[in-house]
């Protein structure tokens, strides 16, 4: 078995309670890595691709990659994946914190789940043996209540635990890994709602054995000083994600006002890094093993928004639940992320489904009477805070936007679905592809729908790191322009995509050369890959995704970008400009190997190695 | 438009004149307090053979000070910018922008990077100002 696996995986199906332990060959190691590269595959070989997300027999995965447990830095991460309930294709999202690296001290690099429950259920898997155990008394509890309580049965357990979101099936419910940590994106609490898995707790001590120790030592001395140098790495420690807030507006990068609006210097402000540090902070956290920390914990002490200590918004939470919505209270935005965290909410998609439903509220398509009174105007946090347990708990109008923003506008019907911004059924994170052309090429054809962490495309774009090592990259791209665009996001994407496979952080890689994590994933793995060799698994790893997602349903007419996107801006420094989209596809699709349906060609999947998806969209 | 040697006193006085005389800077600026240090590596090939200090000060919009000065002096300041020439005169031509050239770590800050970033169209205005001149590099004669 090759170094930095456990080389053990748990299968579990819920419906007949059996926990079985399996294998997966070097080979298939060797080829996809980890993470949801390789839950990607064996999703593709071994589960039913046509499946509802939310049967049994659908698979949940949680994977991690060789890097887990080696203590380098950034390298807590782990990939949930699954068919997604909310936008029907392919599903994943990674998560940092404390749980991967103790599934990996617990005797194993991944879990495959299938089936349903009878009633409630835990998953508890404590060195090496795995069982499952009676929920019934937290089922209805909320994340931290039920994070705090599995550990005070379960000492030492980390946790990864749905809230009434995911029980309810909320087509965006998240998972939370202790109480600070998220699995927010494509809606996956769902899938453990649908299974009746309230929660995994895991603890352990085995300890992982690497190719080359000493070399990993010696890399990871190194890598402690380039981070100790690294200026985004600082700005991270200082301010969190939201350091974005007051550089973005100024980029044309923020959404303001569900995408209608190109700056607002006085939300950014009252929203920004620097306004969270002088306000509400009261420390910074960190993931296993990270020197960074970027966390923020805040507490709320006074005034309508009081809120516990606990962990605070990340940009997107305060962009999404700010300006997004016209709010520039920053601790309303603190109290809505806390009531997602509980609840169990991706925090991108829950704010831009209530943006959507504001700005459908300000031209009469909804009503008090659709929102059962709640008076849904711009920057009303009260209506907010109301309104976010009713779509937990999905309760009338609530119960409408549970089923996701696309869903919603289509069962309201005429002009709703022209405010829905998404690709693929995903709600845009927080980049306006106004202002950076790339990053809208990048939604296009991410694989899980509208992503900014399938890629490194928001870190070359906006010049937060340089990687002329590998590939041919410019000192400086100009948002605004769709020239040279293609070539940068084909090859963010195979270097961005590696973050999913290798499970490392995507902030790290911003902070790390290349050749820091090439060489430690081979002093971990002894491997001896190549740049040529990782940047050849991520290009697999995309192809992969692409040809499930086409298995799916996906074809060429799915790589759009939604009309208010193709709508320019009147101010802001991505005024007056939209992505040549037609130029874009073109030139990327050329790159990719991607025939006029949008399918990968046949000789990519066998240049690949990718036989099995080939035999699978070429079968007729 | 007049042009100037790049790294001299009259081209830094040129420089302040720009700023004082910007309305635009004034009204961004009204809340930036301290100094700036620029240190640009010595580059022999490129004409520098010794380090070059420079001094800026702006208080509340005004511009107090944009001098040549020793590294004492330099290192005195409330933030310290340091580089090599080709990647000072890469920001001051704007083919670089100075935030992604601090963030790829070409240009090396040291000081709160908090307070910058809350600041950061003051730096922006300044650097735009910079940009705005006709300026002769030493390496392009």
């Amino acid at each position: 078995m090759a170094k930095g696996y456990v080389g053990r995986h748990l299968r579990v199906d819920l419906s007949d309670g059996r926990c079985s332990d399996f294998t997966i060959e070097e080979g298939l190691l060797r080829t996809f890595i980890g993470g949801s590269a390789l839950g990607a595959t064996l999703f593709l070989d071994r589960y039913p691709l046509d499946a509802d997300p939310l049967s049994p027999e659908s698979p949940l995965m949680v994977m991690t990659g060789p890097m887990v447990g080696s203590g380098f830095p950034g390298t807590s991460r782990f990939a949930v994946c699954a068919k997604s309930p909310l936008t029907g294709i392919w599903g994943e999202s990674a998560c940092g914190g404390t749980f991967g690296p103790e599934l990996k001290k617990a005797g194993y690099d991944g879990i495959i789940i299938t089936g349903r429950a009878v009633g409630p259920v835990v998953l508890v898997i404590v060195e090496g043996e795995a069982r499952l155990s009676d929920a019934s008394d937290l089922w209805g509890k909320d994340v931290y209540e039920s994070t705090d309580l599995l550990k005070a049965g379960e000492p030492g357990v980390k946790v990864l635990a749905i809230g009434p979101a995911g029980e309810n099936l909320v087509r965006f419910a998240a998972i939370g890994n202790d109480k600070g940590h998220f699995v927010g994106r494509t809606g996956l609490g769902a899938v453990m709602g649908a299974k009746r898995l309230k929660a995994i707790c895991v603890r352990g001590s085995g300890k992982l054995e690497k190719a080359d120790e000493t070399r990993f030592r010696e890399i990871h001395k190194a890598a402690v000083l380039e981070i100790k140098e690294s200026a985004v790495a600082g700005s991270l420690h200082a301010m969190g994600s939201d350091a974005n807030m007051d550089i973005g507006m100024i980029n044309g990068d923020v959404p303001v006002k569900n995408w209608s609006v190109g700056e607002d210097f006085a939300l950014s402000g009252a929203l920004s890094g620097p306004t969270l540090s002088e306000t509400y902070l009261t420390r910074s956290h960190a993931c296993s093993h990270c020197p960074v920390a970027c966390k923020r914990v805040v507490r709320v002490a006074d005034g309508p928004y009081q809120t516990e200590e606990g962990p605070g918004p990340e940009y997107e939470t305060c962009a999404t639940f700010g300006t997004m919505i016209m709010n520039g209270d920053l601790a309303g935005v603190i109290k809505a992320n806390e009531l997602c965290n509980r609840y169990g909410m991706d925090t991108i998609s829950c704010g831009s489904v209530i943006a959507w439903s504001m700005e459908l509220f300000e031209k009469g398509t909804l009503t008090t009477k659709d929102t059962d009174g709640i008076e849904l105007t711009w920057g009303n946090m009260e209506a907010v805070l109301t309104l976010l347990p009713r779509i937990a708990l999905r309760e009338g109008f609530g119960g409408l936007l549970a089923e996701g923003s696309l869903a919603a506008a289509r069962k309201i019907g005429g002009n709703a679905v022209d405010a829905v911004v998404h690709v693929k059924g995903l709600d845009l994170p927080m980049h306006d592809p106004r202002g950076f052309h790339g990053m809208g090429l990048a939604y296009m054809m991410s694989n899980r729908g509208a992503c900014h962490l399938q890629h490194a495309v928001l870190t070359t774009e906006q010049g937060m790191a340089s990687w002329p090592q590998l590939f041919p990259m410019k000192d400086d791209y100009r948002g605004t322009t769709s020239e040279g665009k293609a070539e940068l996001v084909f090859h963010s994407e195979n270097y961005g995509i590696l973050g999913n496979s290798l499970s490392i952080c995507h902030y790290l890689t911003d902070c790390l050369k290349p050749e820091t994590i090439r060489d430690a994933f081979n002093a971990i793995t002894g491997f001896d890959y190549s740049f040529a060799d990782l940047m050849a698994c991520g290009a697999r790893d995309w192809t992969l995704k692409r040809g499930i997602n086409n298995l799916l349903g996906v074809t060429a007419k799915d790589d759009i970008l939604p009309k208010r996107i193709m709508t320019p801006l009147a101010e802001g420094a991505g005024a007056g400009s939209v992505p040549d989209v037609e130029k874009l596809k073109r030139e990327y699709y050329a790159l990719r190997g991607l025939d006029e349906r949008g399918v990968p060609r046949e000789d990519r999947l066998r240049e690949l190695g990718l036989e099995n998806l080939r035999e699978r969209l070429y079968a007729t | 438009m007049a042009k100037y040697q790049a790294m001299t006193q009259e081209w830094l006085d040129a420089w302040k004149e720009k700023i004082a005389t910007s309305k635009e800077y004034r009204e961004i600026a009204k809340n930036w307090e301290g100094s700036v240090s620029m240190i640009v590596n010595p580059d022999p090939e490129k004409g520098i053979s010794e380090p070059i200090y420079l001094f800026t000060d702006f208080w509340h919009g005004d511009v107090l000070e944009i001098a040549l000065c020793d590294k004492t002096k330099a290192e005195s300041a409330k933030f310290v910018m340091s580089g090599d020439y080709a990647r000072w005169k890469q920001v001051a031509k704007k083919e670089v922008d100075s935030t992604k050239a601090l963030m790829q770590g070409k240009l090396k800050l040291k000081g709160d990077l908090t307070y910058i970033v809350r600041n950061i169209k003051t730096v922006n205005k300044v650097i735009d100002l910079l940009c705005e001149m006709e300026t002769i590099w030493p390496d392009e004669g």
